[in-house]
């Protein structure tokens, strides 16, 4: 049995998200956390790739998903310089420590 | 590319944003950087002054930058959003002049303006999937760093972390929603959608990116269960940031959200009742919450997801039942909102810098130092109470009218539905006044708190925006014909995407 690649690529979108959004409930760490959300925007990215090679303008998403890694890289850079403060205030990575703030 | 006047709308604050801080670092002083920024967003109402004059005269959709499905384009909502936007920025400029005098990084902070209203302005005027995107990004790392800009403080910090997770998972979402769009039709543009979704075979998974798009900008807009970031943000950030979070952030999430559902309602009619739904939720919640509170920015805060409830209320009826009314009602409640909660933000503000900030202690500022108020600072407590009493409603403010209008475009639809949610609404903005009244009850009735009597004056610079804004609010309550070019000219892009594609309630 051949298998569709649009298959393959939409299982592999469906695994990526899955883990990604996982690492981001589960993890207390704040740069699993930065991992985690990386993780969960490539699933979007490889989504687009494969949207694009499902619609018949690969080109298009080609550049989509480098303009989407590009904008993606700098929210990271921002969550670790963030991550580098909260390192120095709070002396630890641990996200269950940002909890003070109630309702 | 020749460079154009809606070109300019954009451009002008976003290069701005780099010359502003280049200036306060090669001055060595924040001085240059302040009036940099300033300057630059007074020159940026030339541009917008000039496209509201050209659309009065030509009613038409107006692409300025394209590139395969990329466009840019200026129609009623990127007026309205950029005008609300450049006018809250503008106030904030010179209002935050003394407020953030003497904190660390004054040119970051600035420059960052400047990006914010720019990014903005941009997600105003995309009509493309990719487009909406990328200036929503834009918006987020802005104000990501705005407010956690106190960054030796704790809990700035922590509500920035917060903020960016749940802006990550939300914009990764609408990635996903894009993909599924993007997938189906082959097309990013949304003005082309309505036309390639009238057959298409793939209904369900469009109502999927549809649910994602509403997961995803929903958390910028703060609908119900998705709004844990809002009131952390809100309340640790500087105050004339939290004024441009309630007033314009949330707002931009939710225009954002209009103009990928739009196209959708060709589709189905669910997303009507959807965003009913929220919005009922949202003025609920809002409400009981902020009710509990104690710290006034962080009621403030809560306050602002029961504004976006009645907005929801309007735009969802707009939307159900084909009722443009109830949409101009929910834009001219978005202007009257961004003067009001911003009014409130920055009133609250100049009384925080007045009795913690100016004496170098971080702290939040209570109802209960609030006490006496009105003795010392009869300016910024008469202009908290104005703006207040305009957001519980109160006759002859601006909050009274834009609820009026809204209920009234709503009860238009003579859905028995619709008219229990109008009835809904209207209670839930008696249940405002119980938050409300007390914080003007403790500074115009009570005894001076100590904080107040050992409080520093409020500079003229702060307390200049605010006399100014209180008395758009009064003057919009009196005269609310005045904001209806603008609030009309939004509600017609949705008018006549429904009437010429003859979609379906």
């Amino acid at each position: 049995m051949i298998l569709d690649p649009l298959i393959l690529v939409t299982a592999g979108v469906c695994l990526l998200a899955g883990v990604g959004l996982y690492g981001l409930l589960a993890s207390r760490n704040l740069i699993k956390l930065i991992v985690a959300m990386q993780i969960l925007t490539k699933a979007a990215v490889l989504a687009l790739v494969a949207a694009g090679a499902a619609s018949g303008r690969i080109n298009l998403s080609q550049s989509l998903a480098i303009t989407v890694i590009v904008v993606d890289t700098v929210v990271a850079a921002v969550g670790l310089a963030l991550g580098v403060q909260v390192r120095k205030r709070f002396g630890s990575l641990d996200a269950a420590n940002l909890a003070s703030l109630r309702r | 590319m020749t460079i154009t006047i809606p070109l300019l709308l954009i451009a002008l604050p976003l290069a701005g944003s780099p010359l502003a801080y280049l200036a306060g670092r090669a001055a060595r002083s924040p001085f240059l950087a302040r009036w940099t920024a300033r300057l630059i967003l007074l020159m940026t109402w030339i541009p917008w002054i000039l496209l509201m004059r050209e659309s009065q005269t030509a009613h038409t959709v107006n692409p300025f930058f394209t590139l395969q499905d990329l466009t840019l384009s200026i129609d009623g909502l990127s007026l309205l959003i950029s005008g609300v936007t450049l006018a809250l920025a503008t106030l904030v400029a010179f209002y935050s002049g003394a407020y953030i005098k003497g904190e660390e990084g004054e040119e970051k902070y600035y420059a960052l303006l400047l990006s914010l209203t720019g990014a903005i302005i941009g997600l105003g005027c995309a009509v493309d999937l990719l487009n909406l995107w990328l200036w929503f990004e834009a918006m987020t790392v802005s104000t990501l760093f705005l407010v956690a800009f106190y960054r030796k403080e704790q809990a700035s910090l922590e509500a920035g972390v917060k903020y960016l997770v749940q802006s990550a998972a939300g914009s990764a979402l609408i990635l996903l929603g894009i993909a599924l769009v993007f997938g189906t039709t082959g097309t990013l543009s949304l003005p082309d959608l309505p036309g390639i979704l009238a057959n298409n075979p793939n209904k369900l998974v469009l109502m999927a990116s549809g649910a994602l798009f509403i997961t995803g900008f929903g958390i910028k807009a703060a609908l119900v269960p998705l709004h844990t970031w809002l009131p952390d943000a809100h309340a640790q950030a500087p105050s004339g940031i939290s004024a441009m979070l309630s007033g314009v952030v949330i707002e931009a999430g939710l225009i954002a959200l209009l103009r990928v559902l739009l196209p959708l309602a060709f589709l189905s009619g669910i997303w009507g009742p959807i965003l009913l739904g929220a919005g009922a939720l949202n003025m609920l919640l809002g409400n009981l919450l902020a009710l509990r509170q104690t710290q006034v920015k962080r009621m403030l805060a809560f306050s602002s997801l029961a504004h976006i409830g009645y907005m929801l209320l309007g735009i969802g009826a707009a939307m159900a039942f084909l009722q443009p009314a109830a949409m101009s009602g929910a834009f001219f409640h978005l202007i009257t909102h961004m003067l009001m909660k911003g009014l409130a933000f920055l009133a609250v503000g100049a009384l925080l810098h007045a009795l913690f900030l100016s004496r170098g202690h971080h702290a939040h500022l209570t109802v209960a130092d609030l006490n006496g108020a009105a003795t010392r600072y009869p300016l910024a407590a008469g202009c908290l109470a104005t703006a207040l009493l305009a957001l519980g409603g109160l006759p002859p403010l601006a909050g009274f009218m834009s609820k009026w209008q809204i209920f009234l475009g709503a009860a238009q639809t003579l859905n028995p539905w619709i008219l229990g949610l109008v009835v809904f609404a209207a209670l839930n903005s008696v249940l405002s006044l119980a938050y409300y009244a007390p914080v003007v009850n403790a500074m115009y009735r009570k005894e001076p708190s100590d904080a107040v009597r050992e409080g520093n004056p409020v500079a003229f610079s702060m307390a200049a925006p605010l006399a100014v804004m209180a008395i758009l609010v009064i003057l919009l309550g009196v005269v609310p014909t005045l904001a209806a070019p603008l609030s009309t000219a939004a509600a017609d892009v949705f008018a006549a995407l429904g009437v010429t594609n003859g979609m379906v309630p």
